[in-house]
């Protein structure tokens, strides 16, 4: 006879107790790293669907970010007849990251209705796909990363060790965008206008983030600083010091690190607000869906 | 442990069990409706719907116990809330045991994945320990019989292959509780003679079994024990056959009594061509 992983005996099923913001916070990192490897399957499986019908296949991994910077060269480089220099690198460093944070927070988004049909059928933290999703594309962005590691071939003067911070500053957009994940993926299991709203708002967020131009072309000073209250003037900027440099320096340089560790910290104070009203929602998601 | 009815250990044990849906909440899914409920607010409208109250039962272990009821009457709801996927508003369900839901086949599945890694993902959901998944793996697929079809999407697979291949898995990982709805029904005669065949033999092995059908010869075929609900309350408990012949006299009663509404309860009969 099969010997059960849990000897869950003695099961007591009662109506949900009140939790304060600690037990709340404590209880979905506890379902996070607890149910590790369901979160790590989930990603398997999010990796493997991606481009699963595609004639390309993996390829498109490189192929999409490669393609969407040159959208934006064509339009800039081309019709604008913009004159930053080596503007691919400018224009790559920035918006490669950035990619990687509308595709996680549309992913996490639907990552509670997509498998409604799974929360109505097994008991599991639902907090683990909102997770996995973000982690899912933390693996997309990283091989985009490659793309940009390419484009230093033709760019070489403007390398420099500070390019080995980029993950440093990932950490502080993966939190954010973990934030973002959670809240946005319990939203819309109650409201799928959430999904419509986001769309616009994410496009507006693009705009006003320094991705297709450098802060320090805004040419109102207190319009500058009133941008850098948008966590991406801040990432966006210092992924683009660190890889192309700055208005002066023409490489790889030092980034912000002051703002990257004030919206470092910011960002874990809203992962734990986003995982404390997560999961005291959690249990209205199977009467909803 | 003995066979015998009163000293069988008590398995679950409910004790004022009742689950309400939120009206606000599950009949707008969009901001618009909540903020035009909110203008137009009828204060006698009801805000909570009781899917079921005060509810008490007890299951043995050894038990096949068959749900039977009208649609709506809350059978459902039951075995969601016995799964943990509901939780109780109030009362308590105490379980001993580990709980296996085969509710709606084949829904959990990913289309995009093969049925091997299908598996593995089931396991990963239901927090099986990935070296006893991998030790199960092979009776599984051997159990679903689908073939070369294991390796390919489940979206290429028929209903019966997945309901085949949801029921090996939930079956497999002989669970003390295993909760079904639906789904003995499903796939063509060969597999239903070795499902049921699988269903006795979790039966025996001292596991509570709760069957949730319309076909109510299942019940007087398979289960020891029928519970009648109507409106989220248990009418009665006892004798499948009995149970059963109460059953069809009240759906009979009810039909005389309001034949306009007959349609709605006169579904005794299971809606797929259940042939005896």
């Amino acid at each position: 006879m099969a010997t059960l992983s849990e000897p869950a005996a003695g099961t007591q099923l009662t109506p949900p107790a009140h939790r304060g913001i600690v037990r709340l916070t404590r209880d979905g990192f506890g379902d996070m790293t607890g149910r590790w490897r369901l979160v790590r399957y989930i990603v398997a499986a999010d990796l493997k669907r991606m481009h699963a019908d595609t004639a390309l296949g993996q390829l498109w991994w490189l192929l999409d970010p490669i393609l969407q910077m040159l959208v934006y060269y064509f339009l800039f480089a081309v019709i604008f007849q913009r004159k930053t220099p080596d503007f691919l690198l400018f224009l790559f460093a920035a918006i490669l990251p950035w990619k990687w944070f509308t595709t996680t927070v549309n992913n996490a988004m639907n990552s509670i209705v997509v498998r409604q049909g799974l929360i109505r059928q097994v008991q599991f933290p639902k907090i683990v796909l909102p997770a996995a999703a973000t982690v899912a594309e933390t693996f997309s962005f990283a091989i985009g990363l490659i793309a940009l590691a390419f484009l230093f071939v033709p760019y070489h003067e403007r390398l420099s060790i500070w390019v080995l911070a980029i993950p440093l500053i990932a950490v502080v957009q993966l939190t954010f965008s973990l934030a973002v994940a959670i809240i946005l993926a319990a939203a819309n299991a109650f409201y799928r206008d959430v999904a419509n709203v986001m769309g616009h708002l994410l496009r507006l967020l693009f705009y006003i983030s320094p991705a297709l131009y450098a802060l320090w072309e805004v040419p109102n000073e207190g319009l500058r600083t009133i941008m850098l209250l948008n966590p991406f003037t801040v990432l966006l900027t210092a992924y683009r010091t660190v890889t192309w440099g700055t208005e002066t320096v023409h490489h790889g340089t030092r980034p912000d690190f002051l703002a990257l560790g004030i919206w470092m910290v910011i960002s874990m104070v809203l992962v734990v607000v986003a995982v404390a009203i997560f999961k005291r929602v959690e249990p209205t998601f199977a009467r909803i869906l | 442990m003995s066979e015998q009815p009163p000293a069988r250990p008590v398995a679950v044990d409910i004790r004022g069990l009742g689950i309400h849906y939120d009206l606000r909440l599950t009949k707008r899914t969009t901001i618009k409706g909540s903020l035009v409920g909110l203008l137009r607010r009828n204060r006698n409208a009801p805000t909570h719907f009781w899917a079921l109250r005060h509810l008490d039962l007890q299951m043995f272990h050894g038990e096949a116990i068959g749900l039977i009821g009208p649609n709506g009457a809350g059978k459902s709801t039951l075995l969601l809330a016995l799964a943990g996927i509901l939780q109780p508003s109030e009362g308590t369900i105490a379980i001993d045991g580990k709980v296996s839901t085969l509710l709606t086949l084949g829904a959990g599945f990913d289309q995009e994945l093969t049925g091997r890694d299908n598996i593995a993902l089931a396991g990963a959901f239901l927090a099986i320990d990935h070296v006893e998944m991998d030790r199960l793996t092979p009776s599984i697929i051997e159990f679903a019989d689908i073939g070369p079809f294991i390796d390919a999407p489940v979206k290429t697979y028929s209903m019966g292959m997945k309901a085949r291949l949801g029921f090996s898995i939930a079956t497999a990982i002989t669970p003390d509780i295993l909760l079904l709805d639906e789904v003995l029904g499903t796939g063509d005669q060969v597999f239903r003679a070795r499902s049921q065949a699988r269903v006795r033999e979790l039966i025996t092995r001292a596991r509570v079994v709760v069957l949730v059908t319309h076909d109510l010869s299942y019940v007087t075929e398979f289960c020891g024990r029928a519970i009648l609900m109507e409106k989220g309350q248990i009418i009665h408990d006892g004798d499948p056959a009995e149970t059963v012949d109460l059953y069809r006299r009240r759906v009979r009663e009810s039909k005389l009594l309001a034949e306009g509404d007959a349609e709605r309860f006169a579904k005794p009969a299971a809606p797929t061509p259940a042939t005896p």
